[in-house]
């Protein structure tokens, strides 16, 4: 068990809170290839879930829908009325391919942070999180050049139309950072520092509850023990829907800068 | 004079801490007005939604650029 | 931004826990095959299969409310031809009705009307008969009266040729009854 690896290997009567290197993981097994790690076989595992869920849900959909393909059917029209129509309008349906799979992908990603034994989201190494925010950000520069023009994406996106004139000398530099710099960095890093605090929460109060209750069983240390273990179920049940809400969320953006580059001022 | 204060510790933390003061507070006005908005014109939501969310990515990066920069400097 | 690249550099080097904030190579690899993985095999065959569906489930409602919709518009277009027939005979029958009480009036007074030209000339030819007859009997009559005279002047001579006294008692008579009758009719006429 991680805590008791971590806790013992300082070695102290002190308390220490898990830090960056709860995040860290070797190969699974000595001698085995140094990207069999934890994360990625939980990526691995991912992929595995969704595309068998999807398999099972729309490999051969009928008219009138039987078991799986109700639940598929419920995601996909999920997708497609909340994130899709409203931020792309109503050839959102041409996009739904990559917002579905994008948004199952990172929710069953997130979800594995709950899933005992695996616990670790795996969007919480930088990597994860950057690879789809940097297929995002490729796509909305692709389609914003394709559909109005190298200039014309500029024009459109530092100076829109019906502001004073004074304006547009503060609000071009700050569009033009904003839409090229800020927007893959930010779409990644909200993705990754969540599920990094939320795992670090978690992992925080479940050492705390082990340290007092367990490793250092004292009367005074037993109370801070138990809040502690409260303290990490509470966490866990927020850190699902926080989760559930980043897929979600990231998902949302991607489909507004995918809209706002077919239709620029809609 | 010696030292009169003195902070140890990871610096980065409290950066960070006081780094998400700001967003916390425009984050809140952002949701908030929006609700009201929402309230007073129930059938423009999907308009209020989009700015909403608009206005929240921006706020919301500076306070992932904060969560950010004691990793940088670490 | 030279701190990360050092950062960076240091992390490779050592393998060890560097900074969350930079990916590891091996991942971005690995986490670019599955997303493309997810990517095809969701996206490329299964969801446009879903999306199929969808539509035709759509169609078939909206598709099946607009054919009934289409049935029933037939159905109500038939039923008003059928009215308008039904309406159309009615009226035939009332025109038809009236026709022949009309034509059934029109020939009860021709016929009357017949019947009172019939009854006419009946009448007159009966007049005409009878004034025939009247003709005939007074031709009769005068050619009787001419013999009956005859025959009585006859009498009253050959009375006469035996006894003159009878002849003077027939003159008297005779003008006494004269004088009757003219008498009795000025009665009558008076």
């Amino acid at each position: 068990m991680i805590a008791r690896q971590l806790l013992a290997a300082e070695g102290g009567n002190e308390f220490q809170a898990p830090g960056t290197e709860i995040f860290d993981w070797g190969p699974l097994w000595d001698g085995a290839p140094s990207w069999l790690t934890k994360p990625t076989l939980i990526v691995a595992l991912s992929v595995i879930i969704v595309c068998g869920f999807f398999w099972a849900a729309f490999s051969k959909p009928k008219l009138v829908p039987r078991g799986v393909q109700n639940i598929g059917e419920v995601g996909y029209l999920f997708v497609r009325d909340q994130v899709a129509r409203p931020m792309i309008g109503k050839d959102g349906d041409k996009w739904m391919p990559f917002l579905l799979s994008t948004f199952f992908f990172i929710l069953v990603m997130n979800l594995m942070g709950v899933i005992p034994v695996l616990q670790l989201p795996a969007p919480s190494h930088i990597a994860f999180a950057i690879v789809p925010a940097a297929v995002v950000y490729v796509l909305m520069v692709f389609l914003s050049i394709k559909h109005q023009g190298l200039g014309g994406w500029f024009k459109n996106m530092m100076f829109p139309p019906g502001l004073p004139a004074w304006l547009y000398i503060i609000l071009a530099p700050i569009e033009l950072l904003s839409t090229v710099i800020l927007r893959p960095f930010t779409h990644a890093v909200r993705l990754f520092a969540n599920m990094f605090a939320g795992h670090l929460l978690i992992a925080f109060f479940a050492s705390v509850g082990y340290w007092f209750l367990i490793e250092k069983l004292t009367p005074l240390g037993s109370g801070l023990g138990v809040l502690g273990f409260v303290m990490s179920v509470v966490m866990t049940g927020f850190e699902i829907f926080v989760q559930a809400l980043q897929a979600f969320i990231f998902t949302l953006l991607a489909a507004s800068y995918i809209g706002g580059a077919l239709h620029p001022d809609h | 004079m010696g030292v009169l204060a003195e902070v140890t510790g990871n610096v980065g933390s409290i950066a960070y801490g006081l780094a998400a003061i700001g967003p916390g507070i425009g984050v809140g006005i952002i949701f908030g007005q929006g609700v009201q908005a929402i309230a007073r014109q129930p059938e423009l939501y999907n308009t209020i939604r989009q700015n909403m969310l608009l206005g929240f990515a921006l706020t919301e990066a500076l306070a992932l650029i904060g969560f950010v920069v004691p990793f940088v400097h670490s | 931004m030279s701190n990360l690249l050092a950062a960076a550099a240091v992390a490779a080097e050592e393998g060890g826990h560097g900074n969350p904030l930079l990916p590891h190579a091996s991942e971005l690899v690995f986490g670019t095959i599955s997303f493309a993985i997810v990517l095809i095999l969701v996206g490329w065959k299964l969801v446009p299969q879903i999306q199929k569906t969808l539509e035709e489930r759509t169609d078939a409602i909206e598709g099946g409310l607009k054919r009934a919709e289409e049935v029933q518009q037939e159905a109500k277009e038939t039923l008003e031809a059928y009215k308008r027939q039904l309406a159309e005979a009615r009226h035939d029958a009332a025109r038809l009705r009236e026709e022949a009480k009309e034509q059934g009036a029109q020939i009860i007074a021709e016929m009357r009307q017949e019947a009172q030209a019939e009854a006419r000339r009946i009448v007159e030819a009966a007049h005409a008969q009878i004034e025939a007859d009247r003709q005939q009997a007074l031709q009769q009559l005068r050619a009787e009266i001419g013999a009956l005279s005859v025959e009585l002047a006859g009498r009253v001579v050959g009375e006469s040729l035996e006894d003159s006294a009878r002849q003077s008692r027939v003159v008297d008579r005779f003008l006494a009854e004269l004088e009757e009758r003219t008498r009795t009719q000025e009665r009558i006429s008076s």
